[in-house]
């Protein structure tokens, strides 16, 4: 096992991103899972939008492509075309690739082009100031939405599944594990391989709707997934969190696996084709 | 102790039948026409307390607690309880201790190899007091017989080997007073435990592949900007912020690399070595 800050272009550290972001926690479970596949680095692409997750990208000593907002789909289908021998696997956010970019993610998952796509979901915008995203839930406080958030909030993964994606799956950024697992599962996947990684904002989401810091906020996660807060909190271990800001309870783990034709341009790869 | 008085010491763990087995030592000796007083402690053993019964007889008994360094006979349902009360036996007395290991959480000191400062399982350490041994399985011999919960009662008839008293008064004892429905098993486990050989003591285990001792943590001071989840994660409380936000290792002996603070850290700033060089640990193999 190499250690996984020999993947990182050290002289780029430490990272721009605030104290207690799991986004780097997220970075690291991704390092792991690279050195677990033993992928090529001169082989491996990452593609990003804009916004907190996209600048992971700039730390990572892989081929990386940092283009224009919600457009990394866009880009990585092309890279991926002009170059299949490439791992090609974009990093973006919730409000980068649901909101800004969501056209071009939910084609990308339509043609099941072979390309990974690991979304960090903060629940709001963070390197803009806290705005209100896509996926903050109803109730929560964004800079934009002083009172509560009166609109309902995407599930990312239903919507991927709905536009076929062949892969998806959803972990917790506390759980770096389970992700790094996840991640080796979804980049050995042939097709279009979607991730939605909860992860946090302490500094807005946290400090806006009283949550926390870092620690806290990765608890407070946990306790977001259906499959651990329903029994800890029916057994009293933990208390239930009523608070307005607390979204219904999502489903982790591969959620969606199937073995698909994938999008190779003017012919599609037929799931049996080597 | 009055010349006319004998003691015995009967000790485990909480949940094994120790309570129960000295009443029936008593109601046995009582039925024998000795006098008889008998005084019991259950306190959470595997916690730092005690769970064990005193009993005296004699013609006449006036205190039910037996003097350290005077039992004819200690009776332990557990390896460490075993060496916990022997000084209790006097010298030439007589153990009786299952061979079976119980270890308490709070010995064990690093849960990726399960190493332990649990005591070895090793008959000499009785040598130097001229003490008669039988050291007996008999979670194995009860669960043999069908229940693994009579083994207590077969601890109690490796026990009466020990003690002068008849058979009928130990058989009307334990009818009396197991549980409805299981005399047939605790009867033929008191039968079996009369007999059973002494158990053949485990071969010590060579020390984890692995472990030798604690990881060290390495922090790295400028990639770090203090968000404290690695403190608050940490299970052994190794990690601390000090005042200043700047993280400090408070308690590096008690890592057991378990790695959470490495894979939990949003920054890199953490990295677990496993300890240099080996260390060789436990004593040498015992040969039997």
């Amino acid at each position: 096992m190499t250690d996984v800050k020999s993947y990182l272009r050290d002289w780029t550290m430490p990272h721009v991103l605030c104290p207690g972001c799991a986004h780097g926690i997220v970075l690291r479970a991704f390092l792991e899972a690279v050195d677990q596949l033993q992928l090529d680095r001169d082989k491996l692409a990452m593609v990003a939008g804009i916004g907190c997750s996209s600048r992971l990208v700039g730390y990572v000593d892989f081929c990386t492509l940092h283009g224009t907002h919600g457009r990394a789909p866009a880009f990585a289908t092309g890279l991926k075309l002009a170059r299949p021998e490439l791992n090609v696997v974009v990093v973006t956010g919730d409000g980068d690739g649901l909101a800004i970019g969501g056209n071009h993610l939910i084609h990308a998952a339509r043609r099941n082009i072979d390309i990974t796509v690991l979304l960090l979901n903060n629940a709001i915008y963070g390197m803009t100031g806290g705005q209100a995203a896509p996926t903050t839930p109803e109730g929560a406080v964004a800079s934009t939405t002083p009172a509560g958030n009166t609109e309902p909030s995407f599930d990312a993964c239903k919507l991927l599944i709905g536009a076929g994606a062949s892969y998806v799956a959803r972990v917790l950024a506390a759980t770096p594990i389970e992700m790094t697992k996840v991640m080796a599962d979804g980049m050995s996947h042939r097709g279009f391989s979607f991730i939605e990684v909860l992860s946090d904002c302490p500094e807005y989401y946290g400090r806006y709707n009283n949550v926390g810091g870092g620690a806290e906020m990765l608890t407070w996660l946990a306790r977001r997934d259906a499959g651990v807060a329903g029994p800890l909190s029916s057994k009293g271990f933990v208390k239930h969190v009523p608070s307005s800001a607390t979204p219904a309870g999502m489903m982790t783990g591969v959620l969606k696996r199937e073995a698909r034709p994938v999008f190779a341009g003017v012919r599609r790869i037929e799931p049996d084709e080597s | 102790m009055s010349s006319s008085s004998r003691g015995l010491l009967l000790a485990g763990v909480g949940g094994q039948g120790v309570v129960l087995a000295s009443m029936i030592v008593a109601d046995a000796l009582l039925r024998a026409g000795h006098d008889v007083k008998q005084s019991e402690v259950h306190g959470m053993a595997q916690r730092g307390g005690s769970v064990f019964s005193h009993i005296r007889w004699g013609s006449k008994v006036d205190s039910p607690l037996v003097p350290l360094g005077s039992a004819e006979v200690l009776a332990a349902f557990e390896w460490a309880e075993a060496l916990r009360w022997v000084p209790y036996v006097q010298e030439g007395g007589a153990v009786v201790a299952d061979i079976r290991t119980i270890v308490p959480p709070g010995a064990c000191s690093d849960r990726r190899s399960w190493s332990t400062r649990y005591p070895d399982v090793d008959a000499q350490v009785f040598d130097c007091r001229h003490l008669k041994t039988r050291l007996i399985d008999a979670t194995a011999t009860a669960t043999e017989l069908g229940n693994v919960r009579a083994a207590n009662s077969v601890i109690l008839g490796s026990l009466a080997a020990f003690l002068d008293i008849d058979l009928l008064h130990w058989e009307a004892a334990i009818e009396g007073l197991v549980p409805r429905g299981t005399e047939e098993v605790n009867l033929a486990a008191f039968r079996a435990g009369r007999e059973v050989a002494d158990a053949r003591l485990p071969r010590l285990a060579s020390a984890p592949e692995g472990f030798s001792g604690p990881h060290e943590i390495d922090i790295r001071h400028e990639w770090c900007k203090g968000c404290d989840i690695c403190s608050r994660v940490c299970p052994e409380y190794c990690l601390e912020l000090d005042v200043d936000g700047k993280l400090a290792v408070v308690n590096a002996k008690a890592c057991t690399g378990c790695r959470l603070c490495e894979l939990l850290c949003p920054d890199f700033a953490i990295e677990i070595h496993p300890p240099p060089a080996p260390v060789v640990l436990g004593a040498p193999v015992l040969s039997r």
